[in-house]
């Protein structure tokens, strides 16, 4: 750009400095793109969820063995009932993808069922196995006799 | 594909809708190009299609697409009648075409870096669904709950709500998901994403009209480009979370108030400007401190008339305040009626004998505004670049009309200290997570401002 046009009625010293600015910002803008698809490996990623179906891509975003594992208890327990989720850390992003994907389940102090990823165990009485997967367990509480 | 196929069709009622509700508000006076135009519409169209959903649970009445779109036929159909007593509105003048072979090269540069950073952030924000940790955990699971339950559930606010973090922020965007996933009658958390890159776009196209008002083409492109390519703004772009549509709404705000105060007290401007006001405070609570600044400004402008203060000032002043009342009463109506408070700021320690002993949060808070001012990986150097500037133009920059600007940006970086005092959140941790996505807020107006300082009468 012309940098009279740029920096229009500024001396030669203001405009010469307003077009290495812009220079610069050109220059760093470059470092910092090539940085974020190179350097940072986000095209690799790109291009693994190019082929995907949206499924595959949740999957992939939320961990294959996270997402397998929550496919697993959406379809061994009953919609609307009270969970607990064990074995993934509360408030880490992944306890968030699990609530989310879940949903309709809910979190519950006093849940119905204790879901356990990965070698995590139910760690309360009162909840036998009622399945197993690949990457975790389901518990469900015991139904007080009549 | 059918769901692109209807997403598209959607995204393209409610712009329409938008624009209706836009020509309705703004009269005949106000001259807007038309992707400008598009570009405001868009915006409104989330934020009133959103607070018509929020009447329809008011109502007891599902979310079907087919009947939140509806009503609004009434709408167009009196815009028809009242656009069609009106006089043509003249587009605004198109600028010389540029002699220098060296302009036009830069153009064409600066266009395909527009581009470039708009097809970016389309790619990344649609390769993949809804991950990230606030868009997971706060909007898009009551996305989720409304589309499963067709509405807002009746137990919704009394328990539902509570299970998941800040039940009190605004439904904006969460709404406006759930109307899309209606329309595409699926979940589909990775086409609905399409919003957050099309605010971006928006931003944009309203930001370079607004430069052009004041300068030449390459101007207002490299100030664009700049604004493109910040990385922070960019980023957030794609990842779900609020800030770029609230930045939209901030800005769109400010661009309007700018042009009542500068067409000596344009009504039609001043209206565009409280609702896009108001919107801000439906998309974030940020956005209600961005309301409270916003209808300052309008009531110090009227008051600082003194002896010739006429009936219209005054009108205008209340209007503006009444405007951003009406549309963010509904919902102020629901969170005191389900006593749904905010868990992190306490208005009621904002005194002065609780502000003196939350001083020390000072320290932290500028610290980590200092971290964000000098790196560049979130802003590339545009914060430097904008201090210099300020300081070396500071008398162009209390000048009119670019004093309201630096007066926002001013008040806003004010409130964002004020609540990081009247915080509960540990001020070091909250200051570091926050700072940047709050400057995100104002980042337009920053850059606006900087054009605006830097114009000279240039050619092209």
């Amino acid at each position: 750009m012309d940098s009279a046009q740029l920096s229009g009625g500024y001396g030669g010293v203001k405009s010469a400095v307003l077009k290495i600015i812009f220079l610069a910002w050109v220059i760093v803008w470059a470092f910092f793109v090539a940085r974020e698809l190179l350097v940072k490996d986000n095209l690799r990623d790109y291009i693994a969820l190019a082929g995907r179906s949206l499924e595959g891509k949740r999957a992939y975003v939320t961990g294959e063995d996270l997402y397998g594992f929550l496919n697993f208890c959406r379809a061994n327990v009953p919609s609307g009932a009270k969970v607990s989720i064990e074995g993934i850390e509360d408030g880490s992003l992944e306890r968030r993808r699990a609530v989310y994907y879940l949903y309709p389940l809910i979190e519950s102090p006093e849940p119905d069922y204790i879901l356990a990823y990965g070698k995590a165990a139910a760690g309360r009485e009162g909840y036998p196995e009622s399945a197993a997967g690949e990457h975790g367990r389901i518990y469900k509480k015991i139904e007080a006799a009549q | 594909m059918k769901e692109a196929v209807l997403l598209l069709a959607a995204l393209s009622s409610v712009t329409f809708i938008g624009w209706n509700v836009l020509r309705l508000m703004s009269g005949k006076n106000l001259r807007m190009s038309l992707p400008e135009t598009i570009a405001v519409s868009y915006g409104f169209g989330v934020g009133f299609i959103s607070l018509e959903m929020l009447l329809f649970y008011s109502m007891g009445l599902n979310f079907m697409a087919s009947h939140i779109l509806l009503p609004w036929v009434i709408v167009i159909a009196a815009n028809f009648v009242v656009r069609s007593r009106r006089p043509k509105v003249p587009a605004p003048v198109p600028s010389a075409p540029c002699a220098s072979s060296w302009t036009k090269a830069m153009n064409v540069f600066l266009a395909g870096g527009i581009i470039f950073e708009i097809a970016y952030a389309f790619f990344r924000a649609l390769i993949k669904p809804i991950e990230s940790y606030d868009a997971i955990a706060i909007y898009a699971i009551r996305s989720k709950i409304f589309f499963l339950a067709k509405s807002i559930p009746k137990d919704y606010f009394s328990s539902i709500a509570k299970l998941f973090p800040h039940a009190d922020y605004p439904m904006n965007i969460q709404l406006f998901e759930t109307f899309l996933y209606s329309a595409m009658g699926s979940l589909n958390d990775q086409l609905v994403k399409i919003i957050f890159p099309l605010f971006f776009a928006a931003i944009l196209c309203v930001f370079y009209f607004a430069v052009r008002r004041f300068a030449g083409r390459t101007y207002a492109l490299c100030f664009t480009f700049i604004l493109a390519s910040v990385p922070h703004f960019n980023n957030y772009a794609t990842n779900a979370y609020l800030e770029v549509p609230l930045a939209f709404y901030i800005f769109v705000s400010g661009i309007f108030l700018l042009r009542w105060a500068e067409d000596n007290g344009s009504t039609p401007a001043l209206i565009l400007s409280a609702v896009a006001a108001a919107l801000a405070g439906w998309t974030k609570n940020e956005g209600l401190m961005y309301c409270v600044i916003y209808a300052g400004l309008v009531f110090l402008t009227v008051a600082s008339k003194l002896g010739k203060v006429s009936r219209k000032d005054i009108f205008n002043a209340l209007l503006y305040s009444g405007i951003i009342l009406c549309i963010l009463l509904p919902w102020a109506l629901i969170k005191s009626k389900w006593h749904i408070v905010n868990d992190e700021i306490a208005l009621g320690n904002l005194n002065p004998a609780n502000l003196f002993k939350q001083l020390h949060k000072l320290g932290p808070v500028f610290y980590e505004l200092q971290k964000q001012l000098f790196g560049p990986k979130k802003w590339n150097i545009l914060w430097p670049v904008f201090i210099l500037v300020m300081l070396a133009n500071y008398r162009k920059v209390i000048g009119f009309p670019q004093r309201y600007v630096g007066a926002v940006i001013l008040m806003a970086l004010g409130g964002y200290a004020l609540f990081y005092m009247i915080s509960y959140v540990d001020v070091v941790f909250f200051a570091s997570k926050t700072w940047a996505r709050f400057m995100l807020d104002f980042l337009p107006l920053a850059v606006y401002l900087l054009a605006v300082t830097l114009k000279e009468d240039i050619k092209c």
